[in-house]
């Protein structure tokens, strides 16, 4: 009990003097101070992997019950832990959306661990999110084209083969949609910036933010943006009896 | 509302629930304490009746010049007001239309059903019928007439003239059922339904029009491909998606070993059971899967049904690199896209391509 106990005190000693000391080197002046920023994260992420992500994808990222992550980029990364899939609470056909358990910093830690170890994909600057240049309508082609066949034309997801399922994308940040697109998490395909060019990426990111959050259905009850399928059903339902209600009053003696 | 038709119809029967004034004389116990009402029934239920006439009339008459300013102002908005993206607006000019559309026909629509309910007389009528067929009399003119007729012309008397006459008429009826065949499948000799606008060289189109190259996608990517051909990207039947895996995981037939370049693979997205989009592409399972009906087709072995009522595989294009290391199709697809049609052969031959790019 007593070793637990100052095993957790070290751990959370370390965070702190690990936070304290990316903090302190936060405003980078010169490549060295980056440098020094980049293997402090480094090794602090490497950190925080060992003890929250090593039982399943091994000491050394090889895999061992989760797939090895060498070579997977710092986008899957921020993808997986920024929306809460990992760490996985438990095996099901497809890691489930949860509460986040590391901050911004930490995951941004554990990103550049992965980074360090076979590259790959990575995840976009804070230059790269900023869509406010991005170009809505070519974002909208663009997204019906590539994403809507699966995530549905209003981004409210749909089904796959065997209990797989394409996500809602209404609870997806900017970082997470264009770390899925960058990473191809699961199920969904890559695309890498030569498939999708980053500006590209603006644009769809900048969509999907649009329809998920800004669009104010215009008319009325969004019947889950299922489309036509729901909306002809409520609307004979409703105008059914409706005009049957109407018909009978006609209709009565008074 | 029911007084008021029961007075203009001078109804024996009054409706008991019915309090209004005009049936106080029927209704002691709620008229003890109208004086007024007890000693002259008549005069003050014709009032009463008359005062309602005259607003059901109004309300009535209001409803139809609500239609009238309606259809008014349909015609108004239609004209007037300011539709084009962006102006001052213009995001309410299909409401205005429909609500000034609705004014109109509900307005006509209200004011008949309240005009029928209020002020129509409401009784119950029979209407007599009589025998549809016309009466003896008529009946023996005709057939006179007609049998005059067929003596006066002859047609009685020269059989040969009678006989030619009939089979003339015979011959018309027969006429038509040929052209009925013309209707049928005899007319797709272009074979028009198993085309598509791929052709030999024809490079793939990415949906912003731009050629895809070798290296454009990462393993377990894909991308949306059109032919290079005039309109090729509005060519429904034409569309296709170009997926890349690791070389090992696709499986080719000894036929298709030259349909792929370095785990590129393009298969038609029209589904063979009845022609949706099949671009659910999972990128662990190499599942594609239609969304309409749930076949699933296996994109790393010839697109093979796995699930679902799909009856045939989904066609596959045969692609090479061309000199400056784009993408081009070999051919069109060697079977028709798409669902199964009458004219469909139960199989296509395979062609096979050597090594060459083009």
């Amino acid at each position: 009990m007593r070793t637990r106990v100052s095993n957790y005190a070290v751990v959370v000693l370390a965070l702190v003097m690990v936070g304290g000391l990316y903090t302190a080197f936060m405003s980078p002046k010169s490549k060295a101070d980056d440098t020094t920023n980049q293997s402090t994260a480094v090794a602090s992420g490497k950190q925080l992997y060992l003890q929250g992500c090593s039982t399943c994808h091994g000491l050394n990222n090889q895999g061992l019950t989760g797939p090895s992550l060498i070579g997977v980029g710092s986008a899957a990364v921020v993808f997986q832990v920024e929306s809460g899939r990992m760490p996985l609470a438990s095996g099901s056909a497809q890691a489930p959306r949860k509460k986040v358990k590391y901050d911004r910093t930490q995951i941004d830690q554990l990103a550049a661990y992965i980074q360090s170890k076979g590259g790959g994909p990575m995840a976009p600057t804070d230059a790269q999110l900023d869509v406010s240049d991005g170009d809505l309508s070519l974002g909208g082609d663009l997204f019906r084209t590539n994403c809507s066949s699966c995530h549905n034309f209003a981004g409210a997801g749909g089904a796959l083969t065997r209990s797989k399922f394409a996500p809602a994308l209404k609870a997806a940040d900017a970082r997470v949609i264009w770390t899925a697109m960058q990473s191809g998490p699961e199920s969904m395909p890559r695309f890498s910036d030569n498939t999708l060019t980053p500006q590209e990426k603006k644009d769809i990111t900048k969509y999907v933010r649009f329809i998920t959050t800004q669009n104010k259905d215009p008319g009325g009850a969004a019947l889950g943006h299922y489309g036509p399928i729901p909306e002809g059903l409520t609307i004979f339902l409703v105008g059914i009896g409706l005009l049957i209600v109407v018909t009978l009053w006609i209709g009565a003696r008074a | 509302m029911s007084s008021i038709r029961d007075r203009l119809t001078s109804s024996p029967e009054p409706e008991p629930e019915d309090s209004a004034p005009g049936f106080a004389e029927h209704d002691t116990r709620s008229a003890g304490g109208s004086g007024a009402a007890e000693s002259d029934p008549v005069a003050v239920s014709h009032h009463g009746a008359n005062a309602d006439t005259k607003r059901a009339e109004l309300a009535v008459s209001g409803l139809f010049l609500l239609a009238a300013l309606g259809a008014v102002g349909f015609i108004a908005t239609y004209i007037a007001w300011p539709f084009k993206y962006g102006e001052s607006g213009y995001q309410y000019y299909t409401p205005m239309l429909g609500i000034t559309m609705t004014l109109a026909l509900v307005g006509v629509g209200a004011g008949a059903v309240l005009w029928a309910k209020t002020l129509m007389i409401d009784e119950e009528t029979v209407q007599e019928r009589h025998h549809l067929n016309s009466d003896p009399e008529d009946r023996a003119g005709a057939a006179a007439v007609l049998k005059q007729g067929a003596e006066e012309s002859g047609l009685m008397k020269h059989p040969i003239l009678r006989r030619s006459f009939l089979l003339s008429q015979a011959a018309l009826a027969v006429l038509p059922i040929p052209l009925l065949f013309g209707l049928g499948h005899f007319q797709h000799k272009e074979r028009a339904l198993a085309k598509t606008g791929w052709k030999k060289g024809s490079r793939l189109l990415d949906e912003l029009g731009r050629p895809v190259k070798m290296g454009d996608l990462d393993v377990g990517g894909v991308k949306s491909v059109f032919p290079d051909v005039p309109g090729g990207r509005r060519m429904a039947d034409s569309a296709a998606l170009l997926i890349r895996m690791r070389p090992d995981q696709l499986k080719t037939t000894k036929n298709r070993e030259n349909w792929v370049v370095e785990g590129h693979i393009v298969y038609s997205v029209i589904c063979t059971h009845l022609g949706c989009p099949v671009k659910l592409y999972e990128q662990q399972t190499h599942h594609l899967f239609c969304p309409c009906h749930q076949s699933t087709f296996d994109a790393a072995n010839g697109a093979k049904v796995l699930f679902g009522p799909a009856a045939r595989n989904l066609p596959q294009l045969a692609i090479t690199v061309d000199a400056d290391g784009y993408f081009v199709a070999r051919d069109d697809f060697y079977e028709p896209v798409g669902p199964s049609y009458w004219e469909r052969k139960p199989s296509y031959k395979e062609p096979t391509y050597d090594g060459t790019a083009l």
